[in-house]
């Protein structure tokens, strides 16, 4: 989940209005006079006009000259609305709970895929894309799958990496970055010393989903997930990896080896921030496209050509990187059901996401595009050598980035990964215990589970 | 028609759209949410059932919630005392004209324009336990031994640094009003008290405040409002920790995050209805005494 974009969640981004107390009073309020007005608003399906669609995302448009051309092909004019990433989740919840036209595609968060899967509030796309043909070119296509229901398609691919910064590395005299935690943090004590950096770590310890992103980047790297196949908790062994993971996490802060401000930082921009002006060395559950997107933009950041990827060290060696890609599907009251799913192809398709990225240079490229969804557009691009460690991001996208659960986010997810920022936070500022930490999160999924 | 009927009616014919407007956007929500309120309506936990005070009842047995109602309270109690306080005083300051008089009221009305997550991040910066204002300033006047992380920890010390930040934004607009008032007092009575003797404390206590109490009462609700529906500064300053949590941001979380409908519109509901009680028992209080006075 990408709400850590700005001030407020993809994620958040600067999310949020300055009058948001009383949207959220209005808002409810509206909602409940649409449950209340029952159904009458799914009859807006009937009458759909098959000229026009509406894209509602979290997401700069492509460039007009494209939506023209995806316009000339199939006669469909797109109207493009770009909403702060938790509007939208505000907005797609208000208008699937009044049974209210919206948009005809909109975002669909894995963060959601389970919830938006037992509520029905959108199309399972299985009759319109084959999930047998597109997994072999979309690594992350799994994501977006939960109970078998295929209920988005991704429309980039995105994963949690570290990133590190080469010349503070080197300055300390380590020129291969180390690939187990031990001797990663090791090297980070060499290198905030060599750098004179009192806290040379970047991880988010605020309550915001970037926290529990993180948890499960680092369960990952122990080489575990957080929930087993039948979501159930599979953290409170000391001995499991998300057990092991957390004690990392909170020990790294206390050690000092984080900064103290880090467990206040909700939004991604004031994480970034810290790589971005050479505060730190390294950042773990950073999101790959960082690179390119901020830490080499010279206007803004003072480590510029000074950063690059590495795959997150592990417990013995290097461990997996998970998924967090954005994804498009149909909400339930769409309109124009066939244009949504003509528009999701071509928006999907190996040459289009091959061009978001730079493919045909920078005047068709869609800011904030951290990378394709297809291994066939990253073959383009590799070929064409025109975008920033090509080989080496597929190579990750490839063979290592997993989803975050095994079946999928499950509908109470939201829920969850409250449980599991409020506690870990709470670890982490002395307030509770790793061990009491966990026991709380696992008692939140039974109650969870246990209220369907 | 009479010309006299047609005066009578012109009025509610002028004032009839505002009513509609008002009607369809905030009476009919109101009163859709005040009835599903006694709802269970949760799109995961379909279908919506009838199931009288059981919303209100999970409200209340819900610690994080009965913590956020505390809390609310108390930014609620801070923000109303001190922005009337600093309103008044910053009022008082700017009744008579000087130099420059315009500039400052312009940068005092300043942080009343600004968007509350602006000013939220804005405060993050300053409140920054590495390199903020805050901790620089303090340790430079030697009032601390080192740079201190203010947020997060401690609920008091957490929850008074966020109503900070509320005072910054809502005490202008106290200002603003008490200033009016102030100035609509004759400045003859000025003279006068001054002639009899009184000084300027007592120009204060036994004049301007007593013609300017109606103006207080206004701006005690303004402040009461704002405080009870606190929620950008939480929010950015603190996430959803339940530390400093505000009644407005369980509503949003129950609603939104939590998609338990009844729960926000329960909670909406008793938001609303405490807003307005508090409210008008501040006016009825206050404007009791300001005729009696």
């Amino acid at each position: 989940m990408k709400n850590l974009r700005g001030p407020y969640p993809a994620g958040k981004k600067p999310y949020g209005s300055s009058r948001r107390a009383a949207s959220v009073v209005l808002a409810a309020g509206l909602v409940a006079l649409g449950t209340a007005c029952g159904s009458s608003g799914g009859a807006s399906s009937t009458s759909s006009s098959p000229k026009s669609i509406t894209v509602a995302v979290a997401y700069p448009s492509p460039p007009a000259a494209e939506l023209a051309q995806f316009t000339k092909e199939t006669g469909i004019k797109v109207n493009w609305v770009n909403i702060g990433w938790d509007d939208l989740q505000t907005k797609i919840a208000a208008a699937a709970a009044a049974n209210t036209y919206f948009a005809d595609a909109t975002d669909v968060d894995w963060s959601k895929v389970g919830e938006y899967q037992k509520t029905g509030w959108f199309y399972p796309l299985n009759k319109y894309f084959s999930m047998s043909a597109l997994k072999p070119d979309m690594p992350q296509l799994d994501t977006f799958v939960s109970n078998g229901d295929l209920m988005g398609v991704p429309f980039d691919a995105s994963f949690i990496t570290t990133t590190v910064n080469t010349k503070d590395f080197a300055k300390a005299g380590i020129k291969t970055i180390p690939t187990t935690l031990p001797a990663f943090t090791a090297a980070l004590k060499q290198v905030g010393t060599a750098n004179h950096m009192a806290n040379p770590l970047d991880i988010q310890l605020a309550t915001a989903e970037g926290l529990s992103t993180c948890w499960y980047q680092m369960t990952a790297a122990f080489g575990g997930q957080v929930l087993t196949s039948a979501d159930s908790p599979n953290f409170t062994s000391p001995t499991s990896p998300g057990y092991q993971a957390m004690s990392w996490m909170v020990n790294a802060y206390k050690s000092g080896l984080v900064p103290k401000a880090n467990i206040n930082t909700t939004d991604y921009d004031g994480f970034t921030t810290e790589m971005a002006k050479n505060r730190v060395a390294a950042a773990l559950c950073d999101y790959s496209g960082s690179v390119g997107s901020i830490y080499n933009v010279a206007s803004s950041s003072s480590v510029v050509n000074q950063t690059q990827y590495v795959s997150t060290p592990g417990a013995s060696g290097v461990g997996l990187a998970v998924a967090n890609p954005d994804g498009i599907g149909i909400p339930k009251t769409a309109k124009n059901v066939a244009g949504a799913v003509k528009f999701i192809n071509w928006f999907t398709s190996t040459q289009n996401q091959a061009t978001w990225a730079g493919l045909k240079g920078p005047k068709n490229v869609v800011s904030t595009f951290p990378l394709p969804d297809r291994l066939s557009s990253f073959n383009l691009l590799v070929k064409a050598g025109n975008i920033n460690d090509a080989s080496q991001l597929a190579a990750i996208l490839r063979a290592h980035a997993q989803a975050p659960f095994p079946n999928g986010a499950p509908p109470w997810y939201v829920q969850f990964s409250a449980a599991v920022q409020t506690n870990i936070h709470e670890a982490a500022a002395g307030q509770e215990t790793v061990a009491q930490a966990t026991t709380a999160i696992a008692s939140t999924v039974s109650q969870l589970k246990a209220s369907g | 028609m009479s010309a006299p009927l047609r005066g009578r009616i012109l009025p509610y014919i002028l004032v009839s759209p505002l009513v509609v407007f008002i009607g369809v956007l905030s009476f009919v929500p109101t009163v859709a949410t005040t009835v599903e309120a006694f709802f269970r309506v949760m799109p995961l936990d379909p279908p919506n059932r009838f199931i009288g005070f059981g919303n209100f009842r999970a409200l209340f047995a819900n610690s994080v919630i009965t913590t956020s109602w505390i809390n609310t309270a108390l930014y609620a109690a801070i923000g109303v005392v001190l922005s009337v306080v600093f309103g008044t005083v910053i009022a008082v300051a700017l009744r008579r004209r000087f130099r420059f008089r315009g500039v400052i009221l312009a940068l005092v009305i300043l942080p009343w324009a600004l968007p509350a997550v602006v000013e939220a991040v804005i405060w993050s910066w300053i409140y920054n336990p590495t390199f903020g204002v805050m901790n620089s300033a303090l340790h430079s006047a030697h009032a601390i031994g080192g740079y201190h992380l203010w947020l997060g920890l401690d609920r008091w010390l957490t929850i008074a640094l966020i109503e900070v930040v509320q005072v910054w934004q809502i005490t202008p607009l106290s200002a603003l009003i008490i200033l009016a008032s102030l100035q609509a007092i004759p400045q003859e009575l000025y003279e006068a008290a001054k002639v009899d003797g009184a000084g300027a404390v007592q120009q204060f206590f036994r004049i301007s405040l007593p013609l300017i109490r109606s103006a207080v009462a206004v701006s005690i609700v303004e402040a009461l409002v704002l405080s009870l529906n606190v929620f950008d500064q939480v929010y950015i300053l603190n996430g959803i920790a339940p530390l400093g949590s505000s009644v407005m941001l369980q509503t949003y979380i129950q609603t939104f995050e939590n998609l338990n409908f009844g729960g926000g519109y329960a909670l909406s509901l008793l938001v609303t209805i405490a807003t307005a009680l508090v409210s008008l028992g501040a006016l009825a209080l206050l404007y009791r005494r300001t005729e009696a006075v």
